[in-house]
């Protein structure tokens, strides 16, 4: 029979561990430093909308990534065929990979996860018909209309060569994406993986949260602001970034003297029922993978990082799923919304930063999400006992 | 039309549709490569010859059969700017 | 996608809807008869546009699927076929609510959105339709699918491009071998939108004419549209409930050529990578594969290249090979899962569907691509490729349940 590659040897179950992260965010852009450095600051990345005029009524605040700082980040050469998005997310993952000091190849994975996509491209691309016909179609522009472009030219980017995957959802994607890739390594399919999100901050996409009031302030109650479990809490800000974590198998990491930060000790994701968009405290789990999980720990967390945003629906609501099963004396979580504004990276930056607490040592950090539709995640970082 | 004229609206295309950096554009020339590999070249991959295809298409009103080797004719400016010329209905 | 030959994932259940109609029988059909089902464009403007045909699911199949008009017409499609899955397999209240839901999807709600939009910069004034915007990403299909059926496991949108319905069968399958669930509901779904057709228009890769996938005259693609959803479940729970398997997912693998945001790699190296990966997680040896469903989209490149890497798999001549696109179109994010479905029914039937519109083989293409007519072979075991744009490749392989 004709050769191929040799069949991949079998592997069990690995332990998952975190050995680089980098990110781009409102705050700062870097390794696992400026994710540190992010955490620390004294003042928060949100800040008056700059890039565009905000919308009448609408929201006026946003957590906005400076495009000088982005600009450091990405050649001339490389920035001509590159969205803005497909920046943010090469810059990123390029960051984690030399955080993390990985090599290239084809043990390499990528999940990419992200809540709208290169919408500001698809804008563009539609544009060009309507304005010019069938030869205002631009072959360029195209690849970015589909949401798997920012894992594209990341895989390209840092050498990627293992499975690479593109995950959309609310709120909770930067979460998804980094327990999908702790599953790849877990599993064998990859020996490491590059796990985060990114999105960035458009005009078509913000006027569209806008007039579907899903900004604060929702419902047009002021003050405008993000205020995660608040009692005047009003609704989610935007942000824009792109973070990204590398995962990777326990004896990899130790085989080739990587820094490890933390462990992926645990994670499930699954879903609570509900409508699309809605959400609810009186929605309750009824035996999710996250119920199923969290219930039957017996010891406490040292901390728990939570999703909410601000949106009363995922933060009225996350606090009721932690109380059914964590307990009513389960603390109120710590949001970083408030921090970087909402977008598909700040579930990653929730396990960077749960990783950096876990590092210390003590009971292991939760992370958990949940989102309008019922998209619910958890994810258990532990110190490791390997670093 | 010229083949300094053609040349001058290659290189709008280019900073319209590949979106070259207007300065780095004046200063190109006919005897600019434009194919990645080759020395000094603007680098342009499979996906920017398509783009700069169908600027062409539009531009200049002609058809470019993407099923005909043309590594040859889109070598350089110069000899973009000369095939182009040998397709167009009004020279 | 592990080497874990005990942990056994059998496919229990199959819906779709597709060119040719609501249900997996018109598929079988249609397929069977060599029947293709790519016809002039009716859904959606094409003037400019080289390619004037399209696979659309039929307007009277839309009219009958038995869900609410005012979902997006992508929505539509994904609830009928995972809904006939879903029957398909038996499962009941609780099965279900314990299972993952894994859907591929690429368009989402954009058929809509493009409508609105378009008469919005046409007239110059808001039109009505904006709420199309609430189901425009791809996330809706997954979100919809699991409130309607109540599925409480895992839930994931994937957009991977063309791979997008084969990534959702082999990610669903790993979250059982995995111990995550013993139940998924996973497949891919596209409706038609302007922006592909005229996306892959742009890129100059649309056949003027329905494709001829691995004909030397080929052309390029033509778009199509459906759903298809399969139920995977772990072998001895469905045995134990008293399900039945349509087959074993054998194996699956998944690679990226991180090559180049269009063009495959030359070599077809992540395609090679992502066929032995599959044949590892199987434990099988090419020599096993009776049939491959190529990704075979009639492009000039991709099917010169899929050939040299099939060559490399399985050797010159080593496999019978044949594309369902040349028959039901490009389907998008739902191709993967559609041949899926249609790699399993072969197997089941012992028919390999064939390439339609093929007169005269490529010569770079050294296999029998089953011209025209549908030919009876014993199968045991097949494989199914979806190479997506961006270099995503997915390779599945079923084996026939033998009951």
């Amino acid at each position: 029979m004709a050769g191929s590659a040799a069949p991949a040897p079998s592997r069990g179950r690995s332990r998952v561990v975190v050995t680089g992260m980098g990110t781009v965010n409102a705050l700062t852009s870097g390794g696992r430093g400026a994710v540190v450095e992010a955490l620390a600051a004294e003042r928060s990345g949100i800040g008056p909308l700059r890039a565009f005029a905000p919308e009448p009524g609408g929201s006026g605040l946003a957590a906005e990534v400076d495009d000088g700082r982005l600009a450091a980040l990405i050649d001339g050469a490389e920035a001509r065929r590159l969205s803005r998005i497909c920046r943010l997310a090469v810059a990123a993952c390029r960051l984690a990979v030399e955080d993390a000091a990985i090599a290239p190849g084809a043990e390499l994975g990528l999940v990419v996860g992200s809540e709208h996509g290169d919408f500001r491209s698809s804008e563009e691309f539609a544009g060009g018909y309507l304005r010019r016909g069938p030869a205002g179609l631009s072959p360029m522009i195209f690849p970015n209309t589909v949401m798997n472009t920012m894992a594209s030219v990341a895989a390209i980017a840092v050498g990627a060569r293992a499975a690479s995957v593109t995950i959309n959802q609310a709120t909770v994607v930067g979460d998804l994406a980094v327990a999908r890739g702790a599953a790849l390594v877990a599993n064998g399919s990859a020996r490491a993986v590059v796990a985060g999100g990114v999105d960035e901050i458009c005009e078509i996409v913000y006027r569209h949260l806008c007039r579907l009031g899903a900004l604060s302030p929702m419902g047009g109650r002021a003050p405008e602001g993000c205020r995660p479990y608040a009692a005047d809490h009003n609704g989610p800000v935007l942000g824009e970034g792109a973070t990204f974590l590398v995962l990777e198998a326990l004896d990899a990491a130790r085989a080739r003297g990587a820094s490890i930060v933390a462990e992926i000790a645990d994670m499930a994701w699954g879903s609570v029922p509900a409508a699309p968009h809605a959400g609810g405290a009186r929605t309750l789990d009824r035996g999710s993978p996250v119920r199923r999980l969290l219930s039957a720990r017996a010891r406490p967390f040292a901390r728990c990082y939570g999703a909410a945003n601000g949106d009363p629906g995922v933060d009225d609501w996350e606090r009721a799923l932690l109380a059914q099963d964590l307990g009513k004396g389960a603390a109120t979580p710590t949001s970083l919304a408030p921090r970087f504004g909402q977008h598909g990276g700040l579930g990653a930056l929730r396990v960077a930063a749960a990783a950096l607490d876990a590092a210390h040592g003590g009971a292991p950090v939760l992370v958990h999400g949940i989102a309008r539709g019922g998209c619910r995640t958890a994810l258990i970082v532990g110190e490791s006992s390997a670093a | 039309m010229t083949e300094k004229e053609v040349l001058d609206e290659l290189k709008t295309i280019v900073v319209e549709r590949l979106r070259f950096d207007p300065a780095r554009a004046a200063d190109m020339t006919s005897d600019t490569t434009l194919p990645k590999g080759v020395d000094g070249s603007l680098g342009l991959d499979s996906l920017d010859f398509i783009e700069l295809s169908v600027g062409i298409e539009e531009r200049f009103g002609i058809v470019i059969d993407e099923r005909q080797d043309l590594s040859d004719e889109f070598l350089s400016f110069g000899s973009l700017a000369r095939f182009i010329l040998s397709k167009s209905p009004a020279a | 996608m592990t080497s874990d030959p005990s942990s056994r994932v059998v496919v229990s259940g199959l819906g779709v809807v597709s060119p040719y109609g609501l249900g997996v029988k018109s598929l079988w059909t249609g397929l069977s008869a060599g029947a293709c089902a790519i016809r002039p464009v009716t859904a959606i403007a094409i003037e400019g546009l080289r390619s004037r045909v399209a696979a659309e699911v039929p307007a009277e199949a839309l009219d009958a699927l038995g869900v609410s008009r005012r979902r997006s017409r992508a929505d539509r499609l994904a609830l009928a076929a995972a809904r006939e899955a879903l029957a398909d397999a038996g499962l009941d209240e609780r099965d279900r609510r314990g299972a993952a839901c894994v859907v591929g999807a690429v368009g989402g709600g954009m058929y809509e959105v493009e409508e609105w939009y378009w008469e919005e910069a046409r007239s110059g004034r808001p039109a009505p339709g904006q709420g199309s915007l609430r189901s425009v990403l791809p996330r809706a299909h997954a979100d919809a699918i699991a409130f309607r059926f109540g599925l409480c496991g895992p839930r994931e949108t994937l957009v991977m491009a063309c791979a997008s319905g084969a990534a959702a069968v082999a990610l669903g399958a790993d979250l059982i071998r995995d111990g995550v669930v013993d139940t998924a509901l996973v497949g891919g779904v596209d409706a038609l939108t302007r922006i592909c057709f005229m996306g892959f228009n742009a890129l100059k890769l649309l056949d003027p004419d329905p494709c001829r996938p691995f004909d030397r005259e080929r052309r390029g693609m033509s778009i199509g549209e459906a759903a298809a959803f399969l139920v995977l479940e772990d072998a001895d729970r469905c045995r134990a409930r008293g399900g039945r398997a349509h087959a074993w997912l054998a194996g699956a693998g998944m690679t990226t050529d991180a090559h180049h945001v269009t063009a495959p790699h030359p070599e077809g190296e992540g395609m090679v990578r992502a066929m032995s990966q599959a044949l590892a997680s199987a434990g099988m040896a090419p020599g096993e594969i009776d049939y491959v469903n190529a990704h075979g989209t009639g492009t000039p490149q991709n099917d010169r290249i899929e050939a040299l890497a099939l060559a490399r798999v399985f050797g010159e001549g080593g496999v019978l090979v044949s594309s369902s696109k040349s028959l039901v179109g490009h389907t998008m994010a739902a191709a993967g899962s559609v041949e899926a479905v249609v790699t399993i029914l072969a197997l089941e039937h012992g028919l390999v569907p064939p390439t339609a519109n093929l007169t005269d083989v490529d010569p770079a293409v050294p296999f029998d691509c089953v011209p025209v007519v549908a030919r009876p072979t014993d199968l045991d075991a097949a494989l199914s490729n979806s190479f997506g744009f961006g270099g995503q490749n997915v390779s599945l392989i079923f084996r026939r349940a033998t009951d």
